[in-house]
C-alpha cells in the first residue's frame, strides 16, 4: 500500500509574528504537532466523500498577504470587524462600545491576556475529529477576541467580515475566539467572502463558550468564491442553562466543509442548529456536525436541508453523542436532500450514539425530488410548472432562513438562494 | 419491589441453556494456517481441482488483506495461526444415509436444543440439513425435493455432483477478495449448504439448517449458496445455538443467494450462538457476510433476522437490486445483553430502474451491551425511481447499555426518493405503569413491550421460527429488568 500523502512542510511555516509572545509560543507547538500529518484520503472516515476535492498544494501554502484596500462596501451600517487575508483592518472595522464587553484583536492583548487565551485556544474543538482546522492554530496570524463580562448584552449583533483577497495564491487563517459570560448575550454574524480569481484556501476558526445561562446565536453565511477552498470549523462549549443556535448558510465551492461541535456539560444546557446548503456546477459541500450530550437534562435540535443542482456533492454528517449518564437527554436531528440533477449527488449519514438509557433520540433523514403531489396541487390552481417548482424549492429551504434573527443575514441570503433556484430551474 | 428483586437476580444468573458440549470423537486438524492445510482439507473433502484452486487464491488474497477496524466493537486481536481450520465427526467414509443411521448422540444433541429433527420434518414439512460442526450428517426430505426438482444438500455434495453450478456461481455474490473474513472463508469453508431451485419451481417445503459449533477452538466456516431460477421461490431457515465455551470461537459463514427473474428468495435466520457469560467472558465471534444478488427483473430477496447470540456479532446482510423492480428487504432483531457487542445492519445497492427496498431494524441492548445499527443505502445512476424505507429503532434497557445508529446514505439519482427515521429510548415509565396497574409483573412487561416492539419483524419470520424467536427474547432478557 502505497503511505498517504503528507501536509507539506510549507503549511508549517507561519507568517507574520505580530502576535504576544504566548500565542507565538503555541501556534509553534501547534504547527510542530501537525508536522507529517497525513493528508486525509478516501479512508480517512470523516474526509471518506471529501478528501478527492481536497487541494493541498505548496502554492497554497503562502500566507496571503493583508494588502491593498478593504474590498467591496458592506451594506453593515452596524458593530463590525474587517478580517483581511486573516489580518484584522482595524481602520475598516467598528468596534461596539457597550459596558462589559471588550473587543481585542490577539496583537493587542497583553502577556497575561495572550497566557489566559493560548490555555483556552483549541479546547472546544475535537482535534481527533477536525485535523485540517487544526492547521489554523499553527498558523493564525491575527485573531479576534469577544469577552462579554456577567449580564453584558449586545444590542445589535456582530458582524465579522472575512474577505479573502485572492489575487495571489495562498491561504488565510482567520480566528475568532468568543467568551460569553454569566447570562450574557451576543449575536454573531461571520461572513465568508473572496475577492481575486487566484486559488486559494480559507481555514477558519470560531470557538464559543457559554458561561452559565448565556445565549449565544452564531450565523455563519458562506459566500466565498470558486476558487477559494474553505475550511472551516466551530466549537461551543456549554455550561448550565446557556443556550447556543447556529445558522450556517452555504453556497458552494471547490471544496467547502464546516466542522460544526457543540458539547453540553452542564444540565439545562440547549442547542439548535440550522443549516441551507445549496450547490451548482460541480461544487462540493461538507457539512459534519456533532452533539456531545455530557451532562442529563440537555436539549439539542438540529435542522439540516440541501440543495444538489447540476454535477455538484452535497455531504451531511451529524451525530449525536450522549454520554454514559447524560439522562433525560433530548436530540432532534432532521435532514433533507433535494436531489435535482442525475449528475448530482448527495451522501448523508445521520448518525446516534447512546451511552445514556432515559434518554429520547430521534432522527429522521430523506433524499429525493420535489413531491409530485405538491407540484400538481399547485398547477391545478393554476400556477405554472416552473413557478410551482421554484416555490416549493424556496420553501423547503425559505423555513430555515426565516429563522435567522438577523434581518441582513436573511435579506442577502433569500436573494441569493432566489437566484440560485432561478438559474437552476430554468430547463424545468 | 423486593420479591422482584430477588426474582429479577436469579433470573440474571440463568445461564445459556444450550450449553453443553456432545462427546463425539472429531477428526481435527493441528491449528495453524496455510496451503498445505487448504490442500489437505481439500483432499480430505476429495475436491476437483478447481475448488483447490480457488481455494488457494482467496487464500493467497486473504494473506494480503488487512483485518477490519471500523466496526463499533472491541476484542482482543484474533491469532488465526492459533485456530484448527477443520473438524470433522468420525467416520465420513460412511455418511448417514437416513436418520436411523444418524449418531443417535447427535441426535440427542439436537433434541435437548429443542430440535426434534425428525419430528419437525415430518411435522412441519421442513427438510433439516443439519450441520454438525463442519461436515453435514443428515438431510431428510430429499425427495421430494427432488421430484420438484429442487437440489438441497451439503455444499461438499454439490462441488462433487453439481460442479456446473458451483463454477458458476460460487463467489458470484460475495468474491473471495470482498472483505477479510470472507477470503478466510473462501480458503478455509469446510461445508454448509447448497440449494438450487429450478427455473418455475416453488419449493414444496420451508429447507432449514441447524448449524450448531461443537468441538472446541475450531472456527466454524460455513458457505451457504442459495441459487433461485426464474420464477421459483424458496424459502430458507437458519437457526443456531451453540455449546458454553470459555474461550472464544470464531465464525465466519459466507450466505451467497441468486434471484433471476421472478424469483423470489426469502431467508430467515434464528441466531442463539453462545453470548458469553455475565461478565463477558467467552462467547462466539460472528463475523458473517451475507449477500443476496437480485439480477432479475422482478425479483426479491428478503432478510429476517433475530439475533440474540454472539459475544460480537458483525454481519451486515445486503442486496444488490440490479434488476428491473427487484426488491429487497431488511427485518432485524438485534438484542445485547451483559457485555455483548453487535455492529450490525444492512446495505441495499440499487442500481436497476424501479427497484425498492425496506429495512425496519429494532437493537435492543441490555445490560452492559452495545447494540449498533450500521446501513448503507445507495442509489447508482441508473436507479430511476427507486425507492427506499428504512427504520431502526433501539431500545434501551438498563444504564450502562449502548445503541448507535450509523446510517450511510448516498444517492447519485434524482428520480429516486429515501427516507430514513430512528428513534433511541427506553421502555417508558407509562407503558410500565401501565402493564403494572393491570396486575402485570415488571418482568413480564418489559417482555410484552419488547415483543410489540419487535412485532413489525416476528411477523415476517416463517409461523414456527416466530414462536421461537419470541421464546428466545424472553429468555435472552431475563433478568435485565431492574
Amino acid at each position: 500500500m502505497k503511505p498517504a500523502p503528507t501536509l507539506s512542510p510549507a503549511f508549517l511555516e507561519p507568517a507574520g509574528q505580530q502576535l504576544p509572545a504566548p500565542l507565538l509560543a503555541l501556534r509553534k507547538q501547534r504547527g510542530t504537532a501537525l508536522a507529517d500529518m497525513p493528508l486525509p484520503t478516501r479512508k480517512t472516515e470523516n474526509w471518506k466523500y471529501s478528501s478527492r476535492y481536497l487541494q493541498m498544494n505548496e502554492a497554497l501554502a503562502t500566507g496571503l498577504r493583508p494588502e491593498g484596500k478593504a474590498g467591496p462596501a458592506l451594506a453593515v451600517d452596524g458593530y463590525h470587524v474587517v478580517f483581511r487575508n486573516g489580518v484584522i483592518v482595524p481602520e475598516a472595522s467598528v468596534y461596539p462600545d457597550t459596558a462589559g464587553i471588550e473587543i481585542k484583536s490577539f496583537s493587542e492583548l497583553s502577556d497575561t491576556e495572550a497566557t489566559d487565551l493560548a490555555e483556552r485556544l483549541d479546547n472546544t474543538l475535537d482535534s481527533n475529529a477536525v485535523q485540517l482546522a487544526r492547521l489554523n492554530s499553527a498558523r493564525f496570524e491575527d485573531g479576534l477576541l469577544v469577552r462579554l463580562k456577567p449580564d453584558a448584552v449586545l444590542d445589535q449583533p456582530l458582524f465579522i467580515v472575512c474577505e479573502t483577497d485572492a489575487s495571489h495564491s495562498g491561504s488565510a487563517y482567520p480566528r475568532i475566539y468568543v467568551d460569553a459570560g454569566r447570562h450574557s448575550k451576543i449575536t454573531l454574524v461571520e461572513e465568508y467572502i473572496s475577492t481575486g480569481g487566484e486559488p486559494a484556501m480559507v481555514n477558519a476558526v470560531t470557538e464559543f463558550t457559554l458561561a452559565e445561562g448565556a445565549q449565544v446565536t452564531s450565523v455563519r453565511l458562506s459566500l466565498d468564491g470558486e476558487n477559494v477552498q474553505h475550511i472551516g470549523a466551530t466549537g461551543a462549549r456549554l455550561k448550565a442553562s446557556s443556550r447556543f443556535e447556529s445558522h450556517t448558510v452555504g453556497f458552494g465551492g471547490p471544496l467547502r466543509r464546516h466542522d460544526l461541535q457543540v458539547r453540553l456539560e452542564e444540565p439545562g444546557a440547549e442547542c439548535k442548529l440550522n443549516g441551507v446548503v445549496v450547490t451548482q456546477g460541480k461544487q462540493h459541500y461538507d457539512n459534519h456536525t456533532t452533539i456531545e450530550h455530557v451532562a442529563p437534562h440537555c436539549n439539542s435540535e438540529e435542522t439540516y436541508r440541501n440543495i444538489a443542482a447540476d454535477q455538484s456533492h452535497i455531504i451531511f454528517n451529524g451525530r449525536i453523542h450522549i454520554h454514559q449518564d447524560a439522562q433525560k437527554s433530548n436530540a432532534n436531528m432532521s435532514n433533507k436532500n433535494l436531489l435535482l440533477s442525475n449528475g448530482a449527488e448527495i451522501d448523508t449519514k445521520p448518525e446516534l450514539e447512546i451511552y445514556a438509557d432515559d434518554v429520547k433520540c430521534a432522527h429522521g433523514a430523506t433524499v429525493g425530488q420535489l413531491n409530485e403531489d405538491s407540484i400538481f396541487y399547485l398547477v391545478s390552481r393554476g400556477i405554472g410548472r416552473r413557478e410551482a417548482t421554484t416555490l416549493l424549492s424556496m420553501a423547503f429551504i425559505n423555513e430555515l432562513i426565516e429563522q435567522i434573527p438577523v434581518a441582513l443575514v436573511r435579506e442577502t441570503s433569500q436573494a441569493r438562494l432566489n437566484e440560485f433556484i432561478d438559474r437552476t430551474f430554468v430547463e424545468v | 419491589m423486593a420479591n422482584t428483586d430477588k426474582q429479577v437476580n436469579e433470573l440474571i444468573k440463568r445461564e445459556y441453556e444450550h450449553g453443553f458440549v456432545t462427546e463425539i470423537e472429531a477428526d481435527t486438524f493441528e491449528p495453524g494456517l496455510n496451503e498445505e492445510v487448504i490442500r489437505r482439507l481439500s483432499a480430505i473433502k476429495n475436491e476437483p481441482e478447481f475448488m483447490l484452486e480457488w481455494r488457494l487464491k482467496a487464500f493467497r488474497k486473504w494473506l494480503e488483506m488487512d483485518e477490519p477496524e471500523w466496526a463499533h466493537v472491541h476484542y482482543p486481536k484474533i491469532d488465526y495461526q492459533s485456530i484448527s481450520y477443520y473438524s470433522a465427526p468420525k467416520r465420513p467414509e460412511d455418511m448417514p444415509q437416513s436418520l436411523d443411521e444418524v449418531d443417535p448422540e447427535l441426535l440427542r444433541t439436537y433434541e435437548k436444543l429443542g430440535i426434534p429433527l425428525h419430528e419437525r420434518a415430518a411435522l412441519a414439512g421442513v427438510a433439516v440439513d443439519a450441520v454438525f460442526d463442519s461436515v453435514s450428517v443428515a438431510t431428510t426430505f430429499k425427495e421430494p425435493l427432488a421430484k420438484a426438482g429442487v437440489i438441497f444438500c451439503s455444499i461438499s455434495e454439490a462441488v462433487q455432483e453439481h460442479p456446473e453450478l458451483i463454477k458458476k456461481y460460487l463467489g458470484s455474490v460475495v468474491p473471495a477478495g470482498d472483505n477479510f473474513y470472507a477470503g478466510l472463508n473462501a480458503a478455509t469453508f469446510s461445508d454448509g449448504t447448497f440449494v438450487y431451485v429450478p427455473k418455475g419451481v416453488r419449493c414444496p417445503m420451508e429447507l432449514s439448517t441447524y448449524f450448531r459449533i461443537n468441538a472446541a477452538n475450531t472456527g466454524q466456516f460455513e458457505r451457504t449458496l442459495i441459487i433461485a431460477e426464474a420464477g421459483s421461490y424458496v424459502s430458507y431457515l437458519e437457526g443456531c445455538t451453540a455449546p458454553m465455551r470459555d474461550e472464544n470461537q470464531l465464525h465466519a459463514a459466507v450466505v451467497e443467494l441468486v434471484a433471476m427473474d421472478d424469483a423470489q428468495i426469502k431467508y430467515s435466520t434464528v441466531q442463539n450462538w453462545y453470548p458469553g457469560d455475565e461478565n463477558g467472558k467467552g462467547g462466539i465471534y460472528n463475523f458473517v457476510t451475507k449477500r443476496g444478488a437480485a439480477i432479475g427483473k422482478n425479483s426479491k430477496i428478503s432478510w429476517t433476522q433475530v439475533e440474540t447470540g454472539s459475544a460480537i456479532t458483525w454481519k451486515y446482510p445486503s442486496c444488490i437490486l440490479r434488476g428491473e423492480n427487484s426488491v429487497g428487504e431488511f427485518y432485524s432483531v438485534a438484542l445485547t445483553n451483559n457485555y455483548q457487542q453487535a455492529d450490525t445492519g444492512t446495505k441495499m445497492i440499487h442500481l436497476g430502474k424501479n427497484t425498492s427496498s425496506t429495512i425496519i431494524s429494532k437493537g435492543i441492548s441490555a445490560g452492559h451491551s452495545s447494540n449498533a445499527y450500521r446501513g448503507l443505502v445507495k442509489f447508482g445512476p441508473g436507479a430511476e425511481g427507486a425507492r427506499n424505507f428504512t427504520q431502526c429503532d433501539s431500545l434501551l434497557i438498563g444504564d450502562r447499555s449502548a445503541a448507535h445508529t450509523f446510517p450511510y446514505i448516498e444517492s447519485k439519482n434524482k428520480g429516486a426518493i429515501l427516507e430514513h427515521e430512528a428513534t433511541t429510548s427506553k421502555v417508558s415509565d407509562e407503558q410500565m405503569f401501565l402493564c403494572r396497574q393491570r396486575g402485570i409483573d415488571p418482568e413480564q412487561a418489559v417482555s410484552m413491550i419488547v415483543n410489540g416492539f419487535c412485532k413489525e419483524v416476528f411477523k415476517e419470520l416463517p409461523m414456527e421460527f416466530a414462536v421461537e424467536a419470541g421464546k428466545l427474547l424472553e429468555v435472552s432478557l431475563e433478568g435485565s429488568v431492574g
